[in-house]
Parts: C-alpha cells; structure tokens; sequence
C-alpha cells in the first residue's frame, strides 16, 4: 500500500521549489561548492534551535522532499561531512562545539546557516548567552533564511549552493 | 554544564517534604521560581481552578534533592538556584571491572537537538545514564524581562517550534488572566481547533521518529508524508507552518483562511491513512518486539506529565482537568488516553489514541472565521496564569505585567519535567541497541529543558 504513493511523489518533484530561497554570497556558486553537485554529505549541527529547524530538515528525508536522490545525505560523523548545516542561535556554551566540529570536518567543506536563530538571533538576539556572529566562529558559505526554512527553501538553498537549479515538475533529481 | 544525575529516589518526596508545610494532599506543585529574595510555589489541585502562590523561604525549600533533582534548577535562574545548589551538587560514579562510559552528543545522531548523554556501559547493558545539558540556554525568561507583550508573545512562540500554539495560547490566557479579559467564544474554539492540529503534527512526527528508529522505514516514510500533509494544511490556514503569528491575546493577529469546507475531507484522508499504518504497526513483531519493556519508567514517586506521564500510569491532562478555551465541550464525554506499562510502548500507544481525539475534537470545534485584532492596551498590572496541555504535557505560564510590559515570565515546560525519567528508564535492563528506540520513543525537547 506504500510504494505507489512514493514513487509517484518521487516522480512529481517537490511540489513548489522556490527559487529564492539562498542568499549567496557574492551571488555566483564558488568552485568549491560546485565540486559537491553531485554528492554531498551533510553534518547537521544545533546550536540553540527552538527545534522547529530540526523538525523541517528531518522533513527532507521524507518521500515528499528525498534530498537523497540528489546525492545529499545526512551522516552521523563530521570526519564524513562535506558540508555543516548550523540551526539556532549561536549560544556560548556550543561555540567551541561548532568551532570543534567545523575542524574535524575533511577540506574542502562548507558551512551554511539555516534558519533565522542562525543568521542574526532572531527574537534572542542580545540575550545573555547568545553571541551576535556565527562568521565569527566559522566561514559561513551560505544562509538560508526562514523561521524555520520550510523544507522546500532548504532543498532549494542546498541546490544553489553547489550550483544546481530546483528540478522543474516530473523531474526526478 | 549541568549535570542531571542517575538517580531519582529523592524526586517528588524530597520535594514535598521539603513544602509540607505549604503542599496539601493532592495538591501539584506547578512551578517553583525566585522571586524578590525568597522563592515561590505555585500549586494546583487537579481539577479545581485556582492556582495558588506560596511563599517560600530561600534555605532548606531549594535543597531537597540530594542527587540533583533538575526540577528545582532553571538555567535562568542561575545566580539564585546556583547558590542554593552548588554544594549539593551529587557527583555520578558507576565502577568496576569493564565498566566504561559511551559519550554521545552534543552533536548526536543524524538531526537532533544538542544534549550530551553519558551513558555507563557494561558489555552492552546500560547501567547508568548522566544528561549534560546547558548547551541550548538562549535566556527566554530574561530576554523576555522588559519587553512590551507583542514581543513577548514572539519569544513564546519561539521557545519550542512544534509546540508554537502551546506556549502562544498559554502566554495569552496569561496575559488575559492579568488584564482580567475574556476570550470570545469563537476565539476559544478555534483556539483548541489550532491546538489540536499542532498536536496531530507532533504526535505524528514523534511516531515517525519512533519507526525510523525501529527500522522501519515504511511506515516512518508514511508517517512523515502525513506529518507534511497536515503542517501544509497548517499553512493554508494559518499562514505559517508551524502556526506562528496566529494566537494572540484577546484575539488573532492576523486574518485567518476559512478552512469550514476542507476541513472533514482533510481529516478524513488523515484519519483513513493513519489508521492504515498503525493497522500495519500493530501487526508487525519486529516493530513492537522493540517496544515492548524498553525503557521502562521505574515505579518512582515521579509526577511526569503528558504522553509520558499518561503512558505510566497518571491520568493527568489538562484539558481535561482544568478546561481552557473550548475543552469543556470538547472533552465531554472522553477520558484521557492512558495505559500503565510506562515503556516505550505505552508511549506509541498514548500517542496514536491522542491523534484519534485529535481528530475527533478537531472535527467537533470545526472551524469558525477569524479576523485579525490589535493586542490589547495593557497598561495596568497584573499576574496571570497559564496551564494548557502542549503536545508534551502540562505547560505553565506565569506572566507579572507592570504598566504593560512583562515585569517577569516565568515558564515551566513538560520537558523540563520528563527529562528526569529518561536516565532511570535507560538504565533499566537496556542494551545499547536500544537507546535510539528508547530516546525517540519520549522524544523530549531539549529547547525548552535549557529554555
């Protein structure tokens, strides 16, 4: 009873890929990020979420976005990443955790922001605990915003990144 | 950091011992919170209205629990709690021969929120369990201090994203309980209306979570799929997702959409669908040989709220013992699901009965239009209350207004309360193996322990 509907979701694309998602910086997708077009490993990392980001990044795995059949998976291991997905305001207490988690990651890698929390602190910026940067403490290559980026701006902002445009409808991947 | 410990026999005892002077048979201790050099108690008699404050003196109240009691510590109380519990701080030590820790976290498992366990592992058996927690402490009470009740509100909504109408309802009867006003009737109802979807949601990604930790992947794909079905339909309502943006004191902040025609064939798509898999669930061994007697919660004197709590044998539920918005109606005629195993199957059972109320009351409240209002002129003082059932468990909320902004905010979440079960029932005849079935079968939000 479960697979038709996946594999028809799988061959209807996500339903409304939006197209502006990612602010890049400088605009145009860095060599380095092209080099994951095809694959890329992901190492989600919290940093002082409300978890409504974890929820919606769970949400990619899911028949209705399949990040996986882009080549995009999560990994449980740093050492295995390629690209370190930060939610939620940066507190005091994950700062080195960040710091520690972005070095053990193999080079080439990327470091992307997602969510509002992890681009300027949201409604808990200024309060005690809560640092103002997080490109203080890493290179960030990318944010995507949203309270929380709902999937589709996720898969979307992921795409632009290395370079990739969304799927148009009925294409798969 | 701070350090939860193994042990729990202090728990509820300790506690109200320590208050017996002040804590009556029967009564529930809401909130325990600094205030103005001493400390204060609300408490509550199940099924009665009134929440009572007793006052508190600094010295012995704070210091029942020898072996760290976390329910009497907040984060955001530090300088206050820190000093009544520095020197009773129980240190965690499990020895001999073979005896090793498994470290895990803050950055654990594919997506999940930063907590470190420290588990204590013979072979493969768990013996003990420490939680560190602290890494998540964003300072919403004190970031709260100050501000006008509008920017409150957006703090509250922010606490826990998959509980945003949970802490958005429960600050706004606060604030309303303050002010002295009274929600209109359509208000109400579409109040529970949006609290019961937000509970389907939840329930449904906390199923989800459970089957893509038992392997599986089916019924996790399919759960999912229903999970994003119903935040979609949230949207399409509310404007947002998680609903955000939506409750506010005294009224609405925005327009919302007339979802009256959709509304019986969406929950009837839902209802039909869910069934199916829990139909599939509850005929497939490899799934409930997993669930059955892992992480059992220990016979202790613990008052753990919410689907946990309902799992282990308690029968609290707020909406039905102290009705807010339109529950009276709504909870006529039902009790509360509950069972009293206290294992991970309990907590899968609780929750797919609670996404049948869901439904059903979401079917009964229907949904009425709602037009956007400003916030209300709250230029008086006041302290008001909030207790709603979050998809958690028991939310309170304690709003002290001086010349319309928040003088404090005090919250006490459902989390904050369960997390104290999770180390004894790890720790209970547990393999390795089943840590991840067992972690995702509380499924306990770590935003709201840190807050």
């Amino acid at each position: 009873m479960f697979y038709p509907r996946w594999i028809a979701n799988l061959a209807k694309g996500p339903s409304a890929l939006r197209r502006r998602a990612a602010v890049q910086r400088g605009g145009a997708v860095s060599p380095k990020a092209r080099l994951f077009a095809r694959a890329l490993a992901i190492r989600h990392l919290d940093a002082g979420s409300c978890n409504g980001c974890e929820s919606e990044i769970a949400l990619l795995g899911s028949p209705v976005y399949d990040l996986s059949r882009f080549g995009f998976s999560f990994t449980p291991s740093p050492r295995h990443a390629d690209l370190l997905l930060i939610t939620g305001v940066v507190t005091e207490a994950m700062a080195p955790v960040i710091r520690a988690t972005y070095d053990a990651m193999p080079q080439p890698k990327l470091v992307v922001a997602a969510g509002g929390c992890a681009i300027d602190g949201c409604v808990f910026r200024g309060a005690p605990g809560v640092l103002a940067d997080l490109a203080q403490i890493v290179p960030v290559d990318a944010y995507i915003p949203g309270c929380p980026p709902s999937p589709d701006e996720l898969l979307d902002g992921l795409l632009s990144l290395v370079g990739r445009s969304a799927p148009a409808a009925g294409e798969v991947g | 950091m701070d350090r939860l410990h193994h042990r729990i026999d202090a728990g509820r005892d300790a506690l109200l011992s320590a208050c017996s002077d002040a804590v009556r048979e029967g009564q529930k201790v809401l909130h325990i919170f600094p205030e103005q050099g001493g400390a204060r108690t609300a408490v509550w008699r199940k099924g009665q209205r009134e929440i009572e404050e007793i006052e508190a003196g600094t010295g012995p109240y704070l210091r029942p629990s020898r072996s760290g009691f976390p329910s009497l510590r907040y984060a955001e109380e530090s300088e206050f709690e820190q000093a009544a519990f520095e020197d009773e701080r129980a240190e965690h030590t499990v020895s001999g021969e073979g005896m090793h820790v498994v470290p895990l976290g803050p950055v654990r498992a594919d997506v999940a929120e930063a907590l470190r366990f420290e588990m204590d592992v013979l072979g493969d058996e768990i013996h003990g369990l420490a939680l560190r927690r602290g890494y998540k402490h964003r300072g919403v009470a004190q970031r709260m201090q100050g501000a006008q009740v509008g920017q409150a509100l957006e703090i509250a909504e922010r606490v826990t994203g998959t509980s945003t109408v949970a802490h958005a309802l429960a600050f706004s009867l606060a604030v309303e309980d303050a002010l002295g006003l009274e929600a209109g009737e359509n208000t109400s109802l579409l109040r529970s209306a949006l609290a019961e979807l937000e509970r389907l949601h939840s329930h449904l990604g906390d199923l989800a979570s459970l089957a893509s930790a038992t392997g599986t992947v089916v019924a996790a794909a399919d759960l999912y799929r229903l999970r994003e079905a119903v935040l979609r339909f949230g949207a399409h309502w509310t404007g947002h997702r998680y609903l955000r943006g939506a409750i506010a004191p005294g009224g609405w902040r925005r327009d919302l959409q007339d979802v009256a025609p959709e509304l019986p064939s969406f929950l009837a798509d839902i209802e039909r669908e869910f069934l199916a898999v829990r139909r599939a669930l509850d005929h497939t061994n490899s799934f409930l040989d997993r669930l059955h007697g892992a992480g059992r919660i220990p016979a202790a004197p613990l008052d753990l709220v919410g689907v946990v709590g309902r799992s282990a044998g308690s029968d609290e539920d707020v909406r039905w013992d102290r009705p807010y918005a339109w529950y009276t109606e709504l909870c006529a005629g039902k009790r509360p699901a509950t069972l009293a195993t206290g294992d991970a199957f309990g907590r899968y059972f609780v929750r797919c009965e609670e996404i049948g109320h869901s439904i059903a009351m979401l079917r009964r409240s229907g949904a009425v239009r709602a037009k956007g209002s400003a916030l209300p002129a709250a230029a008086s003082d006041g302290i008001g209350y909030g207790l709603v059932e979050a998809p958690r468990g028991r939310l309170f909320y304690r709003v002290a207004l001086r010349e319309g902004c928040i003088e404090t905010c005090r919250i006490r979440t459902a989390s904050s309360i369960n997390w104290v079960a999770v180390p004894s029932a790890l720790a209970n005849y547990n393999i390795l193996q089943d840590f991840p079935i067992i972690d995702a079968s509380f499924n306990l939000c770590v935003a709201s322990l840190d807050l």
